[in-house]
């Protein structure tokens, strides 16, 4: 026995098959689809002015519950001589979350992570004009509450003295218009663990250091709050639970079968377990771990979850490619080191990615207000790592086409040789190399599919109606999707390129594909690779 | 503009949370509620805000008459230019901070801004002549034709009226009008604060005087004005 199950199943199996893949596939559409909401939701969130009358207390001011501070309109104090020491007494305060419907809502541990975004609201006044870029001193404390705690009982959670740019333009320059700023990011907390959050922010003015000196008439300041969709991460985790075990489930069956066999495994089979090595991490639910314990790292681990999966998925294209253009001599005993160098590409690629995230989630970690951004040398790191990662990705991808291009040449040049065949040997390979550009076929499909997907989902922002009851949540349905689509894809792959088994023949198959079976038997029983009967089939030409 | 300022208030508050009731967003899937909030979200200012001015300002317009729809419709145009100024803004936090996941929120304008739009329409505002009939069901859902058949019916951010406006020029008491006898006015400017108009052709007095004002001034956040003293002539119009 010999090859792998894509070339040995018959037509008909490999379509029942087929099918019942895209029908998952369908599935797990239509469930981001229907069932479940957008990934994440917005909250705009307006802060209260409440005034320290004492210097700098550390107390925490908020502004629902007992012993709440007061608003202050600071318009009211625009015209007043002197009130210097005013700017260093207003506190903006943001309690979240806000209450809806009469309910103190409160955040729940499904809703995983919160991302706070600062927007400021700057009258234009033509004694103080604002330059395009300013730079703004915040002082910011978070703190947290549970259920249950006393209303003042705010523990402190995070603080920061952070220095963030602020890019203002005004078209229309009339008293009372707003200036229009850009966005500025304030913080990431990686998990919700808490119920209620407070965030008391100051903009200190210091003469000396000349801290916020040019800020203009701020008017107001708006905290704009992203958390995660609990329902979205119910539908992501059952998903991830329900591929989790099929995806080890299948690596299992595969890794037995290889062991059943006389010669250690091939390279392919080790890059197969790899990859599904990588999607398992992947689909680990880990989730159901942040509702009982606090883990801030979730944010950082995702993306290193991700990054594993990917380049353990660009490797294996690679890899696959290679195994499949037969041009080393040693093809027994094929190892990674062949690749070294365009692997190198998948690795520096990687590595520059992970550098920035740990520079940027890393320290996300100890102080939640950092971003790596606000520095010129931060962001000067920050664009090198990026550059970098997209140099080696453009790299890999001239490697890959390369490699692509030369399996598609080889397998022409021997398709020409096919004629002077015997006719049951040329339907065998006709069939593989069929089978083999089925495959990649199914491989650019879906990279083209999320490629697609993606970019329908930035052009068509919001909802998409196809009719007045049946709403699509597009953005879930496509989050869901691809990523149905790449576990199905890998389960496809494990599932058929595991090593064949048909020691013996089918009784069922016979009658339909007996010519398979002939095959089978009438292959040379000299030739002892199994890595794939493509390959071997390449490779005996290239040695004739 | 009085519903404008409501709905614009409205949704304010509700961001700040000082009001306790605002509502989730209704339209994705009606009657879940508070549920909601844990499931897919709830946040629904500028909507509650909306519907807020709706049944607060429109309350008195119960009738059928002309007066009443011309009402609504204005009401309904106030608020049509508090959603139409609404900003939209996006944050990227997919994978190392990518675009892969974006998310999307509205920003509330400037009152300013929305009540000098209001101020235009107000300038350019059509006469109406009679209002189409709606279904019962809907009270909103009227069109108004307009005054001269062949102009262009109102469009929702159009604004309407029945009457002309009387004149302002006289004083007239009983009607709330104070007139332009002594109100100041600006000899170059051809609109309605130019001395041409607003002093009705009954011409104006020009005088010159010396006042001392705050020039030059400083601001800085949050509070502190340091302005100078100055002492300028200046020539003063005044209406006869």
């Amino acid at each position: 026995m010999q090859g792998t199950i894509v070339e040995n199943l018959s037509g008909r199996k490999l379509s029942v098959l087929v099918a019942l893949l895209l029908l998952a596939q369908v599935a797990c559409f239509l469930i981001g689809g229907l069932i479940a909401p957008t990934p994440s939701s917005a909250y705009n969130v307006l802060g209260t002015n409440c005034v320290d009358t004492g210097n700098n207390t550390p107390r925490w001011f908020y502004t629902r519950g007992h012993g709440a501070c007061r608003n202050l309109e600071l318009s009211d104090y625009k015209d007043q001589d002197s009130k210097l020491e005013m700017a260093n007494k207003v506190v903006f305060v943001f309690q979240i979350p806000v209450p809806r419907e009469n309910v103190v809502l409160d955040y729940s541990r499904w809703q995983q992570n919160l991302i706070g975004v600062l927007q400021f609201d700057v009258a234009y006044h033509a004694e103080n004009e604002m330059d395009s870029r300013t730079i703004i001193t915040i002082d910011a404390k978070l703190g947290y509450r549970n259920k249950g705690d006393p209303d003042d009982a705010w523990k402190p959670y995070a603080s920061a003295l952070e220095e963030r740019s602020l890019d203002c333009v005004i078209d229309n320059r009339k008293t009372d218009y707003y200036y229009n700023c850009s966005i500025v990011p304030l913080f990431e907390l990686g998990s919700l663990h808490h119920d209620f959050y407070l965030l008391n922010i100051r903009l200190p003015v210091d003469h000396f250091k000349h801290m916020n000196e040019k800020l203009g008439q701020l008017e107001n300041m708006w905290l704009i709050t992203i958390n995660q969709n609990g329902g979205f991460t119910k539908v992501w985790v059952s998903l991830k639970t329900v591929f989790f075990p099929f995806i080890v489930g299948i690596m299992i069956w595969f890794w037995k079968r290889v062991h059943q066999l006389a010669r250690p495994p091939a390279l392919l089979e080790y890059m197969l377990i790899f990859l599904g090595g990588a999607l398992t991490l992947l689909n680990a639910p880990l989730e159901y771990l942040t509702l009982y314990f606090d883990m801030p790292f979730m944010l950082l681990l995702g993306d290193i979850k991700q990054g594993i999966f990917y380049s353990a998925l660009l490797s294996f294209w690679l890899v696959f490619a290679g195994e499949h253009m037969m041009v080393q001599e040693d093809n027994r005993h094929n190892h990674l080191r062949v690749y070294w160098k365009h692997l190198s590409a998948v690795g520096v690629g990687c590595l520059s990615l992970f550098i920035f995230d740990m520079c940027e989630r890393g320290i996300q970690l100890r102080n939640p207000f950092y971003s790596i951004w606000v520095t010129d040398i931060g962001t000067n790191l920050a664009l090198t790592f990026i550059i970098l990662a997209g140099i080696s990705a453009g790299v890999y991808f001239l490697f890959l086409s390369y490699m692509i291009w030369k399996v598609f040449q080889n397998i022409s040049a021997k398709r020409s040789v096919l004629p002077g065949m015997s006719s049951v040997r040329r339907l065998h390979y006709e069939g593989v190399i069929y089978r083999f550009k089925f495959l990649m076929l199914a491989t650019l499909l879906c990279a083209a599919m999320t490629v697609v997907g993606f970019i329908l989902g930035q052009v068509a922002e919001g909802r998409w109606k196809w009719d007045e009851s049946l709403e699509i949540e597009y953005t879930s349905a496509f989050f869901t999707g691809v990523y149905g689509m790449w576990n199905i894809y890998i389960f496809a792959l494990l599932c058929l390129y595991a090593p064949s088994h048909k020691k013996w023949p089918v009784e069922s198959e016979s009658h339909s594909n007996s010519v398979s079976e002939e095959i089978e038997f009438s292959r040379l029983p000299t030739e002892p690779s199994e890595i794939s009967s493509l390959a071997s089939f390449a490779r005996k030409a290239a040695l004739d | 503009m009085t519903s404008a300022a409501v709905t614009h208030a409205v949704a304010r508050a509700c961001s700040e949370g000082s009001i306790e009731s605002c509502t989730c967003d209704y339209r994705a899937a009606p009657g879940r509620g508070v549920r909601d909030w844990e499931w897919g979200g709830c946040s629904d200012n500028i909507g509650y805000g909306f519907r807020f001015s709706r049944e607060f300002v429109d309350a008195g317009e119960r009738g059928r008459s002309l007066r009443e729809k011309m009402n609504l419709h204005n009401n309904e145009a106030g608020r049509a230019h508090v959603a139409s100024e609404m900003r939209q803004e996006c944050k990227c936090h997919g994978m190392s901070g990518s675009c892969t996941v974006r998310t999307c929120w509205m920003r509330l304008p400037s009152l300013r801004v929305v009540s000098d739009n209001l101020k235009d329409r107000f300038d350019g505002a059509s006469r109406a002549g009679g209002g189409g009939g709606g279904p019962r069901r809907n009270r909103y859902n009227f069109k108004l034709k307009p005054h001269e058949p062949e102009h262009k019916p109102p469009g929702p951010k159009d604004l309407v009226y029945l009457e002309t406006s009387p004149d302002f020029c006289n004083r007239h008491p009983r009607l709330g009008i104070q007139g332009t006898h002594g109100r100041q006015c600006n000899d170059t400017s051809i609109g309605v604060d130019g001395c041409d108009l607003m002093c009705c052709g009954r011409g104006y007095r020009t005088q010159e005087l010396h006042v001392v004002e705050r020039c030059a001034c400083t601001f800085h956040w949050c509070c502190e004005v340091k302005c100078k003293l100055c002492k300028v002539k200046k020539t003063v119009h005044t209406c006869l």
